[in-house]
């Protein structure tokens, strides 16, 4: 049982990863209906980012607020530049768009950083804590704190700024945000920077777990993904939900159902996400939409 | 959300126009003799290209078949169905390793790989399109990256059939004693002859109603469905065609490398192939042969200046080919032609 | 002087042209009823005025061009528009669509959120509740509250009346009313019930297939009954 629960906490551990990623594509899905396939390419750029300033000595926490704000900008750019073009063109040419940004950006983290992996240290001390035969390591502690946080703040920005109210405004009804002065395409800007931020947050908690490599996030964004779905495309609270429960449901099969493993986890997202389109294709959390033409 | 179905203001009066319907039929009886003159002076430098070249780039062009072939499955589902797959490297790879196992078990003879790839991958197509083509555009590249991600796990896990990450080494098709050929040549003729074959096969599939509906897809899914084409089949069949034309590729790539490994069909695969269709050309008929040379010979240039020089490009070229050019390489070129061609008739 | 004068306005969507030269005028703190059968081009007209679809000729508002701005700016200006079908932003409560109304000002939103209330005493009680879960009438009261939040110099009415009950469409036009005599809010309102909007405007202008074919007053207008019949097509 204390096994059973062990396999849980670490589970909820990677899930709060996974779910701070979905949370990136999740606030870009609800600002422009666009599902952003670079969203884990950016994150990995941004630990990259944050690892180049330590490299020149900056001090970790001072090198993440660095990263952070230069992923806000990035984010920003990225939809000012490269995405705005497409607005409004069919689903897929902007899923074609995204795509090509991933192939963009992984590439120009290997031409500049190369292809070897690197070191990326863990900004939380490598203790646990034990209780009732539970271990919870520090570094699991603060990614949920971490990942708090960055809720907590979404949270107060989305429900308790102008700003926010702006945001949530233009992607319930563009044309309407546009009639009451909101300037929409600043707005959308501004989605993009946010969510690269959040992205730039899981890449740096996930640089420390794995190694720092442009591939590094791959596997990460397919989770994301399976959070996303699962909780519902368009549902901040759901993307998290849905990150635990898939990190949850990995560690699970990974430890206890034989046929999967260590080695066929990543199946575990592949599965959910076919399941939830199968039989609830809003997800969990996410609100029905009703096809236009 | 606040459209209702039937428009009660002005505002919303937009015009759209059929794509091909009003071109003069002579106009495209012209165009129609010009192609087959260019199909018919490539298929001649087709043929006499390996008795010219050194064998590494036989070897090069015949990699540029396989390619054509993957890509034109994918341009199926892209360009012609407007449907998304970020997984296309799953349907290569599970062509290849149905060709692999057989030949190394049970030491058939080439060809009949051939039909059994094509098959396995059709019905695989099937089977995943099926529940996959209920969900729209989106979600489907979702599902489809998620399984090429999954395969390559699953490849190595089946150790016993599929070699694991040791792979499979299996021996090439030897070129019969009557034709005198050498063996690079003989692959590129066996890789000819079944693009050849594809090519045809999807040209035809695309003028019959089939392909009609596909397009109607494309361009207005709801507009498709009220008209009454049965989306689902639709998209299902197109999906199952391009699993059969990418599984067809991974078999003559099988033969040509005579290898198959799981790390040889990673997900980069997948993407590489999008890469190239986009490039290339989504919906001409040439694109999936202008992708193949782009994404065949791009990163053997590039390469040399850095490692990552031919994913800078591809990602670069994908979002400027959206922008400026969603015909692709393909479409430029049909462009110069017709300006040569308005310049000579000038002239 | 919040007077609108609009001539020789062309607009339209893509190659396809709506409103061939349009001009009329509206005083300041006048309402001015556009009637005419569908598809004259009156919503078109009225995305003319707010900046949502780009136009040539002239837009005054107290003498200064509006078009050629982008619709957040014209907001910033005090041009609230009140769209086809409502502009309800369906997941945010009815108190953030109101604030949304006052998004480009900074002060006295508050007491403003009083005022409205004061007009539609029905939102009150709903004000945590989602907008989406409103009914027609209630949706289109907090579309003009929203209106109303910015302040407006020149407010853009389309077709109020659409898709509600009889009943609640008197209240509708007598609450617009109230306010174009409280406020001095200079009003433009597209209608199909050309009987309704005559009642509270003071010039009409009939469009048909873009452009004005007949000015008037309300009073003039509303009297000439074959006029009326002949180019709106029904009774008034």
């Amino acid at each position: 049982m204390a096994g059973f629960l062990q396999q849980i906490v670490v589970g909820l551990g990677a899930g709060a990863i996974y779910a701070s990623l979905a949370l990136a594509l999740v606030l870009i899905y609800r600002f422009t209906g666009i599902v952003n396939f670079a969203q884990g390419e950016l994150a990995m750029f941004s630990a990259y980012v944050a690892w180049q300033f330590m490299a020149v000595g900056v001090p970790f926490w001072l090198a993440l607020v660095l990263a952070l704000a230069v992923s806000f900008v990035g984010g920003m750019l990225i939809e000012r530049v490269i995405i705005r073009p497409v607005e409004g063109a069919p689903e897929l040419t902007v899923v074609i768009v995204t795509v090509g940004l991933f192939i963009f950006v992984n590439a120009a983290a290997g031409w500049i950083w190369s292809f070897l992996i690197k070191d990326f240290p863990n900004p939380f001390p490598s203790g646990a804590i034990e209780a009732g035969g539970l271990t919870v390591g520090f570094s699991t502690l603060g990614v949920f704190v971490v990942v708090g946080v960055v809720m907590g703040l979404l949270y107060l920005l989305f429900q308790h700024t102008k700003i926010g109210l702006g945001m949530r405004a233009v992607s319930a009804n563009p044309d309407s945000a546009r009639l009451v002065g909101i300037r929409v395409g600043w707005t959308l800007a501004l989605g993009w920077g946010l969510a690269a931020t959040v992205g730039a947050v899981s890449g740096v908690l996930v640089a420390p777990l794995l190694f720092l490599e442009p591939n590094m996030m791959g596997g990460v964004l397919i989770y994301a993904f399976a959070a996303a779905t699962l909780g519902g495309f368009d549902s901040p609270i759901g993307a998290v939900v849905g990150g635990l429960i898939v990190g949850v449901a990995e560690t699970l099969a990974g430890a206890y159902v034989s046929a999967v493993g260590p080695d066929l986890k990543v199946g575990v997202p592949l599965v959910i996400i076919l399941g939830v389109l199968l039989l609830r294709p809003q997800g969990l959390f996410g609100r029905a939409v009703v096809e236009r033409a | 959300m606040n459209e209702s179905p039937v428009s009660t203001g002005e505002s919303t009066a937009t015009v759209s126009s059929g794509s091909a319907a009003g071109a003069v039929p002579r106009a495209r009886a012209g165009v129609a003799r010009w192609r087959w003159a260019v199909a018919g002076l490539l298929l001649l430098a087709a043929v006499y290209a390996p008795f010219q070249l050194v064998p590494f780039h036989v070897f090069q062009l015949t990699m540029v078949l396989v390619y054509a072939l993957a890509l034109l499955g994918l341009n199926l589902l892209v360009g012609h169905a407007g449907q998304i797959s970020l997984g296309h490297g799953a349907f290569f790879a599970v062509g290849a390793y149905a060709t692999a196992i057989p030949l190394a078990r049970w030491d058939v003879p080439h060809l009949v790989t051939l039909p059994i790839a094509a098959g396995v991958a059709f019905l695989l197509g099937l089977a995943l399109g099926l529940p996959a083509m209920r969900l729209r555009g989106l979600y489907l590249a979702l599902v489809t990256l998620a399984i090429a991600i999954f395969l390559v796990p699953l490849l190595k896990r089946f150790e016993e059939v599929t070699g694991g990450s040791m792979g499979l080494t299996l021996p090439k098709p030897a070129p019969p004693a009557w034709t005198g050929l050498a063996e690079d040549q003989w692959l590129y003729f066996l890789a000819l002859a079944v693009a050849l074959v594809a090519f045809g096969l999807a040209a035809g599939l695309l003028r019959s109603r089939v392909g009609r509906a596909l397009h109607a897809i494309r361009d207005n899914e709801a507009a498709a469905e009220v008209m009454g084409v049965r989306l689902s089949y639709y998209k299902t069949l197109a999906f199952a065609w391009s699993a059969l034309f990418a599984g067809a590729a991974g078999c003559v790539y099988t033969w040509v490398i005579g290898f198959v490994s799981p790390d040889s069909f990673v997900v980069t695969l997948s993407i590489t192939l999008l890469a190239g269709i986009v490039v290339g050309g989504l919906g001409s008929q040439a694109g999936p042969l202008f992708g193949a040379l782009f994404v065949m010979f791009v990163p053997s240039i590039s390469q040399d200046v850095n490692k990552a020089a031919p994913g800078v490009i591809f990602g670069l070229l994908i979002i400027a080919v959206m922008y400026v050019a969603p015909t692709g390489l393909a479409g430029l070129a049909g462009r110069a032609a017709d300006s040569l061609k308005k310049t000579l008739r000038k002239g | 002087m919040n007077e609108l004068v609009v001539s020789e306005l062309h607009a339209g969507y893509g190659g396809a042209q709506v409103l061939h030269g349009v001009s009329f005028t509206v005083g300041e703190g006048e309402i001015g009823a556009i009637l005419g059968p569908n598809g004259a081009g009156k919503t078109t007209l009225l995305r003319a005025l707010s900046g949502m679809v780009k136009g040539r000729g002239s837009v005054r508002l107290d003498g200064v061009e509006l078009l050629g701005s982008s619709p957040d700016t014209l907001a910033r200006r005090g041009v609230a528009h009140v769209p086809e079908g409502r502009g309800t932003f369906m997941p945010l409560t009815v108190e953030e669509n109101l604030r949304l109304g006052a998004y480009v000002r900074r002060s006295g939103v508050d007491a403003d959120l009083d005022r409205i209330y004061g007009y539609f005493p029905a939102l009150k009680p709903r004000l945590k509740q989602a907008a989406g879960s409103l009914s027609g009438g209630e949706q289109q009261m907090l579309a003009l509250g929203r209106a109303l939040m910015l302040r407006p110099r020149l407010l853009l009415l389309d077709e109020p009346s659409l898709g509600l009950a009889p009943l609640v469409t008197r209240e509708l036009f007598r609450i617009v009313r109230a306010i174009n005599e409280q406020e001095r809010t200079t009003v433009v309102v597209v209608e199909q019930n050309a009987h309704l909007a005559l009642g509270i405007a003071q010039q009409a202008h009939v469009l048909e297939t873009g452009r004005i074919v007949l000015s008037g007053t309300a009073a003039r207008i509303r009297a000439d009954e074959q006029v009326a019949q002949s180019y709106l097509g029904y009774r008034v």
